[in-house]
């Protein structure tokens, strides 16, 4: 007890003048004694969501606390909501850390998702799980506040032995009661009641300890794997519109200028300075080029970078005065003063040639006696000059500082706007996750496989490469009318979204900024001397600069996610062919106009030839004609097959479908780019006479003069079916495995929680038969 | 008995008659504070010490203390309550790293192989957090230790005589383990009174720490009351900045944890003696062969060189961003450490030692002083 005075006396603040404040815990009476204040305690209200306002008033409390506490002044319940502060302060460090170290915005994004969900479960679980179930079945809120005379924030139920729950108000009382189910004629009824509650809440919080370790993690899991894909589609429609935004004039200067100061000249300034006394050796000019060329993102300008800087190097040219310099000690002035007329004729021609070998063989004949001697001197002299030349010509750091500061800054301003050209490209077409290309086809492949109805068996088969189940399930999805039909719908609307933000408009602005972006590097460069490299940036003359590698990778990015597109649409339209036998019907009578009466095993082979090459079929297997997709086929049969599944005439089942899905005004859209498709692919890759190895793959053959390179085949022959079902089989087995663990065991301890809720807050023997005496007694 | 707020129970009221000593006259009362601060024990075998501590709240965390109170136990107090805290820390460990390994040997191979590097580097992030938080406040609190004789974990046993439950009329004893300065608002100083294992004096503790302090001995006459709030000053310094800085070391832990040279560490006991037997089958081919091959490491070694990889490549990443980041983070936790030595080692105002001992005399002494 003593104790407990002691800190009350030590907490108290009357000032030395004898006025008691505010915060006192006593007051003296008129005869000069001392009493304790009235007590301010009071319940605080019950809530499952606390308000901002309080977060941050509680923040702020917390922090003048870490200041006190620094000055050794704190309080347990201070240093207690300290730890919980610390330990979110540690891990936002962490999520900190681990937001530079992951490489997609998406990743990155979910570190600081997974620390927010991990707090908010460890806060929510107990509130949702326990406390409102408790509250409303009991009366009790487990986690009840109280605000203490210090103005301290406390939960009522923390210390089973010192419970406050005089802080109850009659109402408060009442109401538990009558939700406990507390007789009204018992004696001490507030009392009986109190403890109820209390063990109510010792019970439910010793509830809340057992089950907290696994529902944190768990809840924290599930939300953010909820959260991934609605956060990936926010951060992909920022990354557009941002960069969308960027390519206008005051977007472009202000991200131009954030970009350029990423790296500034100052540290480049440094690296030159550190490496002052260095000569521009191969060494320093690779090292120089990388540093630019990482900076530009750009192997061109990397490699442009050296021959420039090797343009640095001082070409000497020999004359007398360096030759007799560079030989000083070795050969003295006199033997040049005393050369013969002949002699002298020889070194002026030899000088005039620029050329090492022949100084030095004049002089060493010279002065050479014998033969021996003279081959001697010959060498030792051409490496003496040759020496000398090369430390003239290889100038230190410090000596092009300048012209390399000059460079370093048009290649920033290039490097500056050539990155937000990047990132406006980037987010569309970008060869990377989270890309609005990647994502657009990440929803193809979900559509795909929602459409295929897989069952977990098959989800998993079909995720190991089982072709027989595809097939069947893509045959089944072909033969059901309206399932064929929604499927196309789906697939065109994402078609047609991608088309929209990919169309003319978005190449156009490419080929526009690269134009704009690399002229004014181009013009930049020449005029501070790097002609070659402003020659590979920009030029009218030379191919492979900069701007035409942006907008070829533009352009073959485009058709290559188009050419996946179209070649599911085609995939799916062969098997609806296939289903209803037009397709066996327009086989037989293409090979009967070349006079083939083929039988039905013929016919049933060469359909499913047809099926396994627009589901399975890459570019290398068009090399071998009459082994296409590993069937035997003849000249005829291989012929006949390729005009059906790209002879734009010879079917009208799609465009039928289309019209059906999307109303007859926009087939003719839709069968212009799908058409136009089918005829390149039949040009450059099925066609008969087009040699698809590699070395011949460029010839020009009965009038097929634009056989494609293989850059060109893969981009047109897009993604196999087969591979896109198979990897989004993968990836939706493995979620929904997850899921189904963690889910389940989820639900598990939910259940389990909610149950053994169920016990809590019952009448114990104790309790029935104070009830019991009661009633006895009336 | 008036209270500025609120109303103990019964129990508390015969707790706090155990906790505190005697009760009003000098007679011995069934209530004698029987606590016993272990610094002996403590000192001789500070391992096993420390082991019986842990073993006894790890199982009564898991077993007697989850009954009592989910019975709804009267004898159930706020110790069992926060040791029983052991259970979530130790339960979300483990489904932490279930979360994130139990699902990939479902997976077909590459996923499986990739799930797996993940999830081992979760599962050693977990493994390193709760090692990086705990030894790291050793850091803080050793040196404070060393300096001023303060351990802020110093045990203590405390018997606590309960209430009959549910007929059992028996004299239901407990024990706990407590830490004589676990509160700072209500440290222990009793137990240090007339503590023969710091001297022959009633006050040798406090005069020892007072020494400790650099406080002349004339000024020692009444050691407690001079040393008792510069104790607490230091226990509260060495809390915050242990508890701050224990965060910010957990977060390093994970932080390496997450470097690639741990994606190929086998874990697997039963695989690690696969590969072993292969090696030796390799080994001996080799030495027929006469070709040199790289020793085969053994657990322990091949954990303490991808911990050095790790380091290293979270200290000194390739990347400037990633090197900058790492280096922040290990700042952060040296710093704060640093800073808590900095902070309860060396006392730039001695002075404030005397202003916390007058402020233990705000009361007007010439007052009469009733509790009313």
């Amino acid at each position: 007890m003593t104790n407990v005075l002691n800190s009350i006396i030590a907490n108290q603040s009357i000032n030395k003048s004898g006025k008691q404040n505010n915060n006192a815990a006593f007051v003296y009476t008129s005869d000069g004694r001392i009493k304790p204040m009235k007590e301010k305690g009071r319940l605080l209200p019950s809530r499952i969501f606390g308000s901002p306002i309080e977060y941050a008033k509680d923040l702020k409390k917390d922090i003048v606390s870490i200041g006190k506490a620094a000055n050794g002044k704190a309080n347990d319940h201070e240093l207690g909501r300290i730890n919980d502060l610390a330990m979110k302060l540690g891990s936002f460090a962490l999520a900190s850390y681990l937001f530079v170290k992951n490489p997609l915005k998406l990743s990155k994004a979910m570190e600081f998702v997974g620390f927010g969900t991990f707090f908010a479960s460890m806060s929510l679980w107990p509130k949702l799980a326990i406390q409102a179930p408790l509250r409303a079945r009991t009366g009790v809120d487990i986690h009840q506040k109280y605000i203490d005379s210090q103005g301290r924030k406390k939960m009522l139920f923390q210390d089973p032995q010192y419970v406050l729950t005089d802080l109850y108000s009659r109402e408060d009382l009442d109401r538990i009661g009558k939700k406990l189910n507390v007789s009204e004629n018992i004696p001490d009824r507030d009392n009986f009641i109190k403890q109820r509650a209390q063990k109510t809440a010792l019970q439910g919080n010793t509830l809340w300890m057992l089950t907290a370790g696994p529902a944190t993690p768990l809840m924290s899991a599930l939300i953010c794997n909820r959260l991934e894909k609605p956060i990936g589609k926010a951060i992909e429609k920022h990354a557009l519109i941002s960069s969308e935004r960027a390519m206008q004039n005051g977007g472009y200067q202000s991200l131009w200028e954030q970009i350029k100061q990423t790296i500034s000249m100052k540290m480049f300034d440094r690296y030159l300075q550190k490496n002052a006394d260095k000569t521009l050796d191969e060494k320093m000019i690779s090292s120089i080029a990388a540093r630019l060329g990482l900076r530009a993102n750009s192997a061109t300008v990397q490699s442009a970078i050296k021959e420039e800087l090797s343009a640095l190097k001082n070409n000497v040219r020999l004359d007398e005065s360096f030759i007799r310099n560079a030989l000083r000690g070795r050969i003295e002035d006199a033997v040049f003063n005393s050369l013969s007329s002949q002699q002298r004729v020889l070194l002026n021609d030899a000088i005039r040639n620029n050329s090492i070998e022949e100084v030095a063989d004049v002089l060493s004949k010279t002065i050479g006696s014998s033969k021996r001697e003279q081959m001697k001197l010959t060498k030792e002299i051409t490496q003496i000059l040759r020496k000398a030349k090369a430390s003239l010509e290889v100038p230190k750091i410090s000596y092009v500082k300048g012209q390399l500061k000059t460079l370093y800054s048009s290649i920033n301003d290039f490097a500056a706007g050539k990155g937000v050209l990047d990132r406006y490209i980037d987010a569309r077409v970008g060869d990377k996750a989270g890309t609005y290309i990647a994502n657009q086809w990440g929803r193809v492949g979900d559509k795909l496989i929602k459409s295929l109805n897989l069952s977990g068996k098959e989800l998993k088969a079909v995720s190991n490469g089982n072709i027989d189940i595809i097939t069947e399930k893509l045959a089944a999805l072909a033969s059901n009318d309206a399932e064929y039909d929604k499927v196309i719908k789906q697939l065109m609307k994402l078609i047609g979204n991608y088309e929209r933000t990919t169309d003319s408009n978005f190449v156009s602005n490419v080929k526009d900024k690269a134009k704009s972006v690399c002229s004014s590097a181009g013009k930049d460069l020449r005029t501070n001397g790097f002609v070659k490299l402003a020659d590979r940036i920009s030029s009218n003359v030379q191919k492979g600069t900069v701007e035409n590698i942006i907008n070829i990778n533009t352009a073959e990015r485009i058709s290559g996610a188009q050419s996946s597109f179209y070649r599911l649409l085609q995939s799916l339209d062969v098997f609806r062919r296939a289903n209803n036998g037009s397709l066996e019907r327009q086989i037989a009578s293409a090979l009967g106009e070349k006079g083939i009466a083929a039988d039905s095993a013929t016919l049933q082979r060469l359909v499913k030839a047809c099926q396994d090459l627009v589901l399975n079929a890459t570019t290398t297997d068009y090399v071998e004609k009459l082994k296409t997709a590993g069937f035997n086929l003849s000249e005829i049969e291989y012929k006949t097959i390729m005009k059906i599944l790209f002879d734009s005439d010879a079917d009208t089942t799609i465009a039928e479908s289309l019209s059906r899905t999307l109303g007859a005004d926009k087939v003719d859209d839709v069968m212009k780019g799908f058409n136009s498709y089918r005829k390149e692919f039949m040009s450059k890759i099925a066609n008969w006479q087009n040699s698809m190895t590699p070395e011949l793959s460029r010839r020009t053959v009965d009038g097929v003069t634009n056989a494609a390179n293989a850059v060109e085949r893969n981009n047109l022959a897009g993604k196999p079916i087969r591979s896109l079902i198979q990897d989004v089989a993968k990836q939706t087995y493995n979620s929904q495995k997850w899921l189904k663990i963690f889910g389940g065991a989820m639900l598990a301890l939910t259940a389990i929680t909610l149950i053994a809720g169920l016990a809590i807050g019952r009448k114990g023997k104790i309790e029935k038969q104070v009830e019991q005496e009661s009633k006895v007694n009336g | 008995m008036v209270y500025s707020i609120g109303v103990q129970n019964q129990n508390t009221r015969s707790l706090s008659s155990v906790s505190f000593g005697r009760k009003g006259t000098d007679k011995k009362s069934e209530c004698e504070n029987k606590d016993v601060l272990m610094y002996d024990e403590k000192k001789k075998h500070p391992i096993s010490t420390s082991v019986k501590i842990q073993t006894d709240k790890l199982v009564k965390a898991f077993t007697k203390y989850p009954e009592k109170g989910l019975k709804g136990s009267k004898n159930a107090n706020f110790y069992e309550f926060l040791t029983m805290g052991t259970v979530p820390y130790l339960a979300g460990s483990a489904m932490m790293i279930a979360v994130f390994n139990l699902a990939s040997k479902f997976f077909d191979t590459p996923a499986a192989v990739n799930a797996s590097k993940l999830g081992k580097k979760m599962g050693l992030g977990v493994l390193f957090y709760g090692i990086g938080k705990t030894l790291s406040k050793k850091l803080i609190e050793t040196p404070v230790n060393l300096r001023y004789e303060i351990d802020v974990n110093l045990p203590y046993e405390k018997v606590i005589h309960e209430l009959p439950e549910q007929g059992n009329t028996d004299n239901l004893v407990a024990k706990e383990y407590h830490k004589a300065y676990e509160s700072v608002d209500f440290p222990r100083w009793d137990l240090f009174y007339n503590n023969k294992s710091f001297g022959p004096d009633r006050n040798s503790y406090y005069k020892k720490v007072g020494k400790r302090m650099g406080i002349d001995d004339e000024d020692l006459d009444h050691a407690d009351q001079k040393v008792k709030p510069l104790i607490r000053e230091k226990v509260i310094k060495t809390k915050l900045f242990s508890t701050l800085s224990s965060y910010f070391w957990a977060a390093t832990g994970v932080g390496i944890a997450m470097q690639k040279p741990w994606e190929n560490l086998v874990i697997n006991p039963v695989k690690r003696i696969k590969n072993y037997q292969n090696y030796k089958q390799v080994a001996q081919a080799a030495k027929e062969e006469g070709i040199k091959i790289a020793k085969y490491d053994n657990f322990a070694k091949d954990f303490g060189k991808r911990f050095i990889q790790s380091s290293k490549e979270f200290l000194n990443n390739k990347s400037k961003s990633l090197k900058i980041a790492g280096r922040s983070l290990f700042g952060l936790a040296v710093g704060m450490t640093l800073l808590g030595n900095f902070s309860t080692l060396f006392d730039f105002n001695k002075s404030r030692g005397a202003k916390a001992h007058a402020s233990s005399s705000l009361i007007d002494e010439s007052k009469e002083k009733v509790v009313c």
